[in-house]
């Protein structure tokens, strides 16, 4: 009886701080509509700020949180105004969810080179001893955070339903266009939302700090729990996210306590899954339903890449001609860091169906790769198959996993499919982690034998080389094919309007499905070629970060444009390896060359290119055309 | 001869609200027919009925003689109606050609498996489409804007590029709502031209229009709803000549067109 009112109570604790970030998802997506994933970080930031004031500087308490505070919420203010507000008017939700996915990584990885990767804890306010009471320990810092939160909320309470500033607030939320016209500044107001939902998250990551030790990347378990809390409750409402806050916390400890520790996500996470399958707009929203248009992503579209026929089968062969003579020319050590971009690649271009022509957000990439290379990994070392068929095996079970996925979220769309997808990748890491004994939990599955097709073995750097870039070329071909065709178009037209793409006879739960397919079976090839590479498995070369980091991969490099993303995912491979001191900044660099890409170069990396190359190729939306048109050109 | 579309009794309210009253009509094959009505009369209703965006509260559709259960928008298409929208819906991040192109969806006759092999008679399919979508661009006046992006074209462009895209699904039935609101007079007669091209060929069209110069020069048949009620239906002649319709119409709106209209 003690120790499960001891784990309540940790589990309320605990789901006080996920209830605080919470709110500030709440308090960005009443305003502007918007999921601000990089909310977690600025916790950290708070948290990571008072430890310098206040053990380095040795600043008194009070002044060090005060500090910490001022120095988050300048920082997210300087930064919310000149990403995420200027990019609110220009981008679609679900680039928005990807963008603010960016700040969390930028900031996240200027804590790494600030703060370095050790853990950070402060001193509790009021001592170590904990309070006794009706024979249950609880540590006085419980005290502090349940107050801090208490006032919080009070605070939003009073807000909303007190002030005009509350109102105007809220009307950027109901109608932007008519709030402007009364009147209301709805940028700054965006601003100030993002500002004061940084505020909590940093009081709120100050409050924990003394309990939970934090490091620069504990922003993304922050922002994990925070979302969970508010896609629990339903999405704008302050109430649900404080309940779903409070929610998963205690089932979290409650799972961790009496099932395992290593376990205990993947409880939360089903409970998510189950909620936003059942119930997407949340546990505890009562009849007040947001409108949800039929298209998404029409904002998104800012330029078209398209390359004339014969300059792409020229560049093509090149490509073909430089990819097979690589090997000859690059060192041992560049070469693996070659087939490691091929094999990425492979997935990223999976990903290229789903998000760039299907217009479909995954966020579970890496999950598909997990079950891939686990797939594949365990069937050669656990039960000897040959490699080839624990492949084939491996992708039969993405597939089947997909349609799954894809079949339970055919209802959800845009940012809610993107939640979907992350919580079935989240899903899948925990069991990457969890089930010890076949996947060998976190320290990773060893003792995966080389892939060999036959009785030859590719345990040379070379041969996976020249395996890799068969494969690319051979997909590269299929899917150029497809996706110049009437499967392309298809997919295309229900990427922005699967209205009026049905009332044209397309089938658009079939294509759906497809694209799904696609990008599972080509990320699960990755995963096992990772794998059989590495000869070894762990679930963080497979997980959720890896998710992120191939959306990062593909948008910098070009959505859309199936080669496009070479360059993003080269880019992103390449540069750590070849300028070792450039490992500490790959976070930060990876961060913002993602709100870089959003902000400045919406056809990625490749579209730039091919601007330059050929001025027909890349048409950005604007009056360049009107004027072609006066002139009396013909617009090629 | 069987009717193209056949709506007997149709009934839809919405909280109560009676959008569409016991509304019945006849569009004999091969016609073109019209239907008027102040805003609010049910017209996009009606449409939305027949292409199954709604499900009738009473009633019956039938579409070339077959009855309309609960299929799925592109179930419907597959029987040959194909219908556009009220506000121009081109797909962004396409160009104005690839839109065209989208329409022919029904008639590839090789799957994606097949694309992907880039297979000679999938080259030769799509070579064959690529004209026919050119040669409707330029009828229209549109090819100098073929490699834009669809989103790109001046609102009346993007209707017509909605209209050609709904051509290349060569529906028996083509379903039009508001075809010309947003166009200009030179897009409005392009308009008119292709209308009658296309009733040419023996395509059935229904219209949903504001424009009564359009609706009365290429109309054969004009269906009035008011107030979600069937006022009448018949030749343009005997419509503007009926009392009840310059009551319930004419004489209130002018026959102007208004965009915000349903």
């Amino acid at each position: 009886m003690n120790q499960a009112a001891q784990i309540i109570i940790g589990g309320l604790l605990e789901g006080s701080v996920f209830a605080v970030v919470g709110l500030g998802f709440a308090l960005v997506f009443r305003v502007t509509d918007v999921i601000n994933l990089s909310q977690g970080a600025f916790c950290v930031l708070g948290a990571l700020s008072a430890y310098t004031f206040e053990e380095t500087l040795r600043w008194p308490v009070p002044l060090a949180i005060a500090g910490a505070v001022l120095v988050t919420v300048a920082y997210a203010t300087a930064l919310g105004a000149v990403t995420f507000v200027p990019a609110l008017s220009r981008l679609s939700h679900s680039s928005m969810l990807m963008l603010t996915a960016g700040i969390l990584t930028l900031t996240t990885g200027g804590m790494l080179v600030l703060w370095g990767g050790d853990p950070y804890s402060l001193p509790p306010l009021s001592g170590e001893r904990p309070v006794e009471l009706w024979g249950i320990h609880i540590t006085t810092q419980g005290f502090w955070i349940a107050g801090t939160t208490l006032v919080i909320v009070l605070g939003f309470w009073f807000l909303f339903t007190r002030t005009i500033l509350g109102k105007a607030l809220q009307a950027c939320a109901e109608n932007p266009m008519a709030a402007r016209l009364m009147g209301i500044d709805v940028p700054r107001m965006a601003l100030l939302s993002f500002a004061l939902a940084a505020t909590i998250a940093s009081l709120g990551g100050i409050m924990i700090a003394p309990i939970a030790s934090l490091q620069f990347d504990s922003g993304n378990y922050f922002t994990i729990s925070g979302f969970i809390s508010v896609a629990l409750g339903g999405m704008g409402s302050f109430i649900g996210a404080v309940s779903g806050g409070l929610l998963l916390g205690t089932a979290e400890q409650v799972a961790a306590g009496y099932i395992s520790s290593l376990f205990s996500d993947a409880f939360a996470l089903a409970l998510l899954l189950a909620t936003l399958l059942w119930r997407p707009r949340g546990l505890f929203t009562l009849g007040r339903s947001r409108r949800i248009d039929v298209r998404d992503d029409v904002l998104f579209y800012q330029a078209i890449v398209r390359l004339n026929g014969r300059g792409a089968v020229l560049c093509g062969v090149a490509a073909v001609a430089v990819l097979m003579a690589l090997p000859l020319v690059v060192s041992d050590a560049l070469l693996g860091s070659l087939v490691i971009t091929g094999i990425l690649f492979i997935g990223v271009l999976g990903l290229d169906v789903l998000m760039g022509y299907a217009g479909q957000v995954g966020l579970c990439q890496g999950a598909f790769m997990a079950i891939g290379g686990y797939v594949a990994g365990i069937l050669s070392t656990t039960y000897g198959w040959p490699p080839l068929a624990g492949v084939l095996f491996a992708v039969l079970a993405a597939l089947l996993a997909a349609l799954v996925l894809a079949f339970a979220t055919l209802r959800l769309r845009g940012v809610y499919l993107a939640l979907g997808t992350l919580a079935f990748g989240l899903v899948i890491d925990s069991f990457d982690a969890g089930m010890m004994n076949v996947t060998g939990g976190p320290s990773g599955l060893v003792g995966i034998p080389p892939f060999r097709i036959g009785a030859f073995a590719f345990d040379s750097d070379r041969s996976m080389y020249y395996l890799v870039a068969g494969l690319i070329v051979v997909l590269v071909l299929a899917l150029l094919g497809g996706m110049r065709s009437g499967f392309g178009r298809a997919l295309m037209a229900i990427r922005t309007d699967q209205m009026a793409a049905g009332a044209l006879g397309i089938n658009v739960v079939r294509y759906k499905l497809a694209a799904f397919a696609i990008s599972a079976v080509l990320a699960a090839l990755a995963g096992s070629l990772y794998a059989f590479y590495f000869r070894f498995l762990s679930p963080e070369m497979v997980g959720t970060p890896r998710s992120f980091e191939m959306v990062t991969m593909l948008i910098i490099g070009g959505e859309g444009t199936l080669v496009g993303s070479l360059l993003g995912v080269a880019l992103l491979t390449l540069l750590p390896t070849m300028v070792q001191s450039l490992a500490l900044y790959k976070t930060f660099a990876e961060g913002l060359l993602l709100v870089l890409a959003f902000l400045c170069l919406p056809e990625g990396m490749f579209g730039g290119i091919a601007r330059l190359v050929s001025r027909a190729a890349v048409r950005r939306r604007g009056n360049r055309l009107m004027a072609e048109a006066g002139a009396g050109r013909e617009v090629q | 001869m069987i009717a193209a579309l056949e709506a007997s009794r149709l009934s839809k309210a919405f909280g109560g609200l009676s959008a569409v009253d016991d509304v019945s009509f006849i569009v004999p094959q091969g016609s073109l027919t019209a239907v008027i009505g102040p805003n609010g009369a049910g017209k996009t209703t009606v449409f939305n009925l027949v292409t199954n965006l709604y499900q009738a509260d009473k009633g019956e559709v039938r579409l070339f003689g077959e009855r309309l259960g609960n299929e799925r928008a592109w179930q419907i298409a597959a029987r040959g109606v194909v219908r556009t929208f009220q506000t121009a819906r081109v797909f962004p991040g396409m160009t104005a050609f690839e839109n065209v192109l989208a329409g022919a969806h029904m008639h590839l006759r090789s799957g994606p498996a097949w694309q992907m092999l880039w297979l000679g008679r999938v080259r030769r399919e799509e070579a064959r489409l690529a004209i026919k979508a050119e040669r409707l661009l330029e009828l229209v006046g549109l090819a100098r804007f073929r490699d834009a992006p669809a989103t790109d074209l001046p609102i009346g462009g993007q209707k017509l590029l909605e209209v050609l895209r709904a051509l290349m699904a060569r529906p028996r039935l083509l379903l039009l709502d508001e075809p010309a609101a947003g166009l200009n007079d030179a897009e409005t007669a392009e308009l008119a031209s292709l209308l009658r091209t296309v009733r040419g060929t023996g395509v059935t069209v229904m219209v949903v229009e504001h424009n009564m110069s359009l609706v009365m020069g290429v109309a054969d048949q004009v269906i009035v709803l008011d107030a979600g009620r069937l006022v009448t239906a018949g030749t343009p002649r005997a419509i503007q000549q009926d009392k009840r319709v310059i009551e319930a119409y004419v004489g209130q709106e002018e026959g102007f067109p208004d965009h915000a209209g349903g």
